[in-house]
């Protein structure tokens, strides 16, 4: 029985153990059928599903395209496409996977599918517009594939002015669809937060839920604030193409460097709210599979919060030699140095959690422990990049390349790879094989850094990134980065054929394969569409490992039942429960 | 004056703000054309804009007796926007020539 | 059998949805979103802002100069109007809370024809602009101004009006859906969460106003 400190206002309630049943014959996949049903709904894990789908395709294509760049780069001269197709080609991977892919899909999957289990709710706070959401993000992606087909974008994903304005390329529909997204983005993140902090469980105070509802936290703060501010820069772009306004076009007295700044005031903190998520997921990861409980839970919550904040004040790290002032250079140098502090926090507290765990080496602790090594290379190798004298030298080659490689998709996509492994369970009550999980994950983690780990070396040594020529001595590192994205891509390759044997001819899943205490996992596999049959009430932490399962499924005493333990709960700030005490 | 734990502005209250900021915009005018020095002229405009704007936010939005946090949100909007703006002048203010431009050689 | 506790305390209330515990928590939590779209809406006027005193701070004597070519007193009464369509929506939200419908579809009646005539007042100020030649950027033509860089004053003119303007619009067009709403009984002391935060949208929208005053008009 817990017992609340006596300085805290508790309030008293009835509450006894419900036990979901581990399969649900009536779960949220099948409880309604038809196409209507699905496009439609306001579940959100329907649309968690949908988000995984079309953010799927995203990545296969752009992914594709990353292929075709690095085909193309085997001979320095043409190999199979012209210089221009190969601009528009690199354009095109970039802002697919940023806008369309990153930006989008954690909180789009994961966020959706997960917040209201993690916080026992039925649902987000505007499930209708979350639905909106999800069709607004659709609408952007379809808007970049009229944009291949029509004429392709060769502006780099960066649009910077003055080409931007000048070039012929499909710019105005490309910028509308990044512009439809953000405004998917935006609703997303203000559905998150007003579920935090509204429809949280009782006794589910701020220092008890998971991390990855903090990280969703942060990443939410983020979207709301920097979004609008790219969304005004496009516009601006496109009022500049159409209008000639001035603001922009050095040719009419405007400063393309003020593009730069408005650009990176967004595109900057983008980089967080890709990442932020990621961090919530390993930490829930490396707990689980430690079985100890997160070590500084606070100071995980708050360096995540840190970083939102701070990510905000370092664009111009981005701008060191597009001649921005030396004082506002040496502020965002000196304030890229720092940010680097709440992230090693994060790292440390994690491995301290691991210090004296009992360390299961599942699939998804493999991709997370793989998050660790890969992050911190692309964050350290940020840091380098934030020194100004090092950063001319640097700028515009492939160590930047390298270096956004390695955090985006060795730290993103890995810690998104290990949530779903992790979480693929749950969301369709199957298991995956175990074995073909790790050869996938083995020849993802080997041919990521034979692709990209060369790419340190090609730019230390010179070699710019976006060209499509480049001088002879470059050309074995180039072969040995395009034979890793072979390998990466059988790594996917293989992941996609053993997902879909899980989905079609998978092992029923049990309701909490990996013995955890978070919410989502006391209901079944997969949960009904209502989530719980029962109000949650919690009493412990989330990585409460020592203490029994039974613990975890309290719930509110319905009517119609009589007795039951008697538990005393602290009931958070909101609760409506506090309001009938 | 509460329903349902609504708080319910009075007409009164209303009519006196609205008048209010009336009165405030009249003053904005006149203001325009008395030429201060600057830069009085524009603290003057934009402190008198940031009276009336918190006149609506506290008044007609009702923030007065709201939840803090809803205006812990605006607060927080305008932090960042300051952001924005101070730092990007740091660059802006600070330059040897408005619009960079590179000499050959 | 979900959630007979809560359901057995709003059964009778339809407005309620499922996954909200009572009436009482859905209106905060609207609100409490709308406050967040807010603040995108001030982030994303702020972009148009950072660039007006970016631009201002480069060439501070042709700001004095174009400033003067706008029609101060026009400008002032359309502050004015606004101020008063402020008023009105805060009265609409006022009667809904007594339940006095009839009172709740003139007053928000009221601010749609202050809105609607805002925006006349601005279609005559451009057209007079246009006549003159103040066009934005590239097609500037007006010969009374010379000072350096005097398009950018009208650029940020145009675009900044234009959005708010833009913004007005939206907002008759929510105006109007709340007054049929309100004309068919949708809407009672017991729910008018949508016109709350209509009215959080529209005092936003003048607020904006209240700053775009002294940026063009008042730079003296």
């Amino acid at each position: 029985m817990e017992t609340a400190a006596a300085n805290r206002k508790t309030v008293t309630m009835k509450v006894r153990r419900y036990v979901m049943p581990e399969h649900s014959e009536k779960n949220y996949i099948n409880q309604e059928k038809g196409l209507k049903s699905w496009l439609l709904t306001r579940d959100h894990k329907r649309i968690g599903l949908m988000y995984f789908m079309t953010s799927a395709v995203v990545f296969f294509v752009a992914g594709l395209l990353a292929l075709t760049i690095r085909l193309e780069l085997w001979t320095p001269a043409k190999t199979i496409i012209d210089a221009q197709t190969y601009n528009e080609i690199f354009t095109l991977h970039g802002t697919m996977m940023i806008f369309f892919f990153l930006v989008p899909a954690v909180p789009g999957i994961l966020g959706n599918f997960l917040i209201p289990l993690q916080i026992g709710a039925k649902d987000v706070a505007f499930p209708r517009l979350n639905l909106l959401s999800y069709y607004l993000y659709l609408m952007g992606v379809i808007f970049t594939v009229v944009t291949i087909l029509t004429h392709g974008v060769d502006t780099g994903w960066t649009f910077y002015a003055p080409y931007s304005i000048k070039s012929t390329a499909a710019v105005i529909p490309m910028t509308t669809g990044i512009f439809i997204s953000g405004f998917s983005s935006i609703l997303t993140g203000l559905n998150f937060i007003v579920t935090i902090h509204k429809l949280r469980a009782p006794g589910l105070t701020w220092g008890k839920f998971p991390l990855f509802v903090w990280g969703i936290y942060g990443t939410s703060i983020i979207q709301i604030l920097a979004t609008p501010v790219l969304a005004i820069t496009l516009a601006l772009v496109v009022m500049e193409r159409v209008l000639h306004v001035g603001i922009f076009d050095p040719a009419l007295g405007g400063d393309p460097v003020l593009y730069q700044h408005f650009f990176w005031f967004y595109s900057h903190p983008a980089v967080y709210i890709m990442i932020v998520p990621g961090f919530g997921i390993i930490a829930d990861l490396i707990a689980t599979f430690s079985h100890k409980r997160l070590f500084g839970y606070w100071f995980v919550a708050i360096s995540t919060l840190a970083i939102s904040f701070l990510g905000f004040l370092v664009w111009g790290h981005h701008m060191f030699v597009a001649g921005q002032s030396m004082v506002a250079s040496i502020v965002f140098s000196l304030i890229t140095f720092m940010i680097g502090i709440p992230t090693g926090i994060k790292i440390f507290n994690w491995l301290a959690t691991m210090y004296k765990g009992s360390i299961r080496l599942k699939v998804p602790m493999l991709y997370a422990l793989s998050f660790i090594f890969l992050f911190s290379i692309g964050g350290f190798t940020g840091v380098m990049l934030g020194a100004l004298s090092v950063d001319v030298q640097l700028h515009a080659t492939y160590y930047v390349v390298a270096h956004f490689h390695y955090v985006m998709f060795g730290g993103m996509v890995i810690a998104l790879l290990g949530g779903i492994h992790f979480w693929w369970p749950k969301m369709f009550g199957k298991m995956y094989s175990e074995t073909m999980a790790r050869v996938s994950w083995f020849l993802i983690f080997v041919g990521f850094n034979v692709t990209f780990f060369p790419q340190f070396i090609l730019g230390a040594k010179g070699m710019p990134r976006r060209y499509y020529n480049y001088l002879d001595q470059f050309q074995s590192l180039h072969q040995l980065s395009t034979v890793g994205s072979w390998i990466l891509a059988l790594g996917f390759f293989v992941m996609l054929g053993y997902l879909l044997h899980s989905l079609i001819k998978g092992e029923k899943a049990p309701a909490n394969p990996w013995d955890a205490r978070t919410l989502e996992w006391m209901t079944s596999a997969p949960p009904p569409t209502e989530n719980f049959s029962y109000t949650p009430v919690v009493i412990h932490g989330p990585y409460e490992y020592q203490r029994p399962i039974s613990e975890f499924q309290l719930g509110l005493i319905n009517n119609d039942h009589h007795g039951g333990e008697e538990h005393e709960i602290e009931a958070p700030s909101g609760s409506p429960e506090m309001a009938n005490a | 004056m509460e329903a349902q734990g609504h708080h319910i502005t009075s007409v009164k209250t209303l009519l006196t703000v609205a008048t209010a900021l009336i009165i405030l915009t009249i003053i904005t005018v006149i203001f325009g054309y008395l030429n201060f020095p600057p830069p009085y002229n524009v603290i003057a405009a934009i402190g008198i804009a940031v009276v009336k704007a918190s006149l609506v936010a506290m008044f007609f939005m009702n923030l007065y007796w709201d939840k803090k946090f809803n205006a812990l949100i605006l607060v927080i909007s305008i932090i960042f926007l300051s952001a924005l703006v101070g730092i990007t002048m740091l660059d802006t203010m600070f330059r040897h020539a408005i619009i960079p431009t590179f000499t050959a050689g | 059998m979900a959630d007979a506790v809560a359901e057995s305390s709003h059964g009778h209330d339809k407005h309620v949805f499922h996954h909200f515990v009572d009436a009482h928590q859905q209106f905060d939590a609207s609100k409490m979103g709308m406050w967040i779209f807010l603040a995108t809406e001030i982030l994303f006027f702020g972009g148009l802002f950072a660039a007006y005193i970016i631009f201002r701070s480069w060439y501070p004597q042709t700001f004095v100069e174009a400033s003067d070519s706008l029609n101060r007193a026009i400008g002032g009464i359309n502050t004015v109007v606004l101020i008063i369509s402020s008023l009105t929506m805060a009265l609409a939200i006022h009667y809904i809370q007594r339940n006095d419908k009839g009172k709740t579809i003139l007053f928000l009646g009221c601010t749609w024809v202050l809105a609607a005539t805002f925006m006349v007042i601005k279609g005559f100020e451009w057209s007079e602009h246009f006549s003159e030649g103040m066009y934005a950027g590239k097609a500037y033509a007006y010969t009374g101004v010379t000072a350096s860089h005097a398009y950018i004053f009208y650029s940020l003119y145009y675009l900044m009006t234009g959005l708010h303007g833009i913004h007005v619009l939206v907002g008759m067009g929510l105006i109007t859906w709340l007054m049929i709403k309100t004309k068919r009984g949708q809407f009672s002391s017991d729910y008018f969460t949508p016109v709350e935060i209509t009215g959080l949208y529209w005092h936003l929208v003048d607020i904006i106003w209240i700053f775009l005053l002294p940026l063009f008009y008042i730079v003296a």
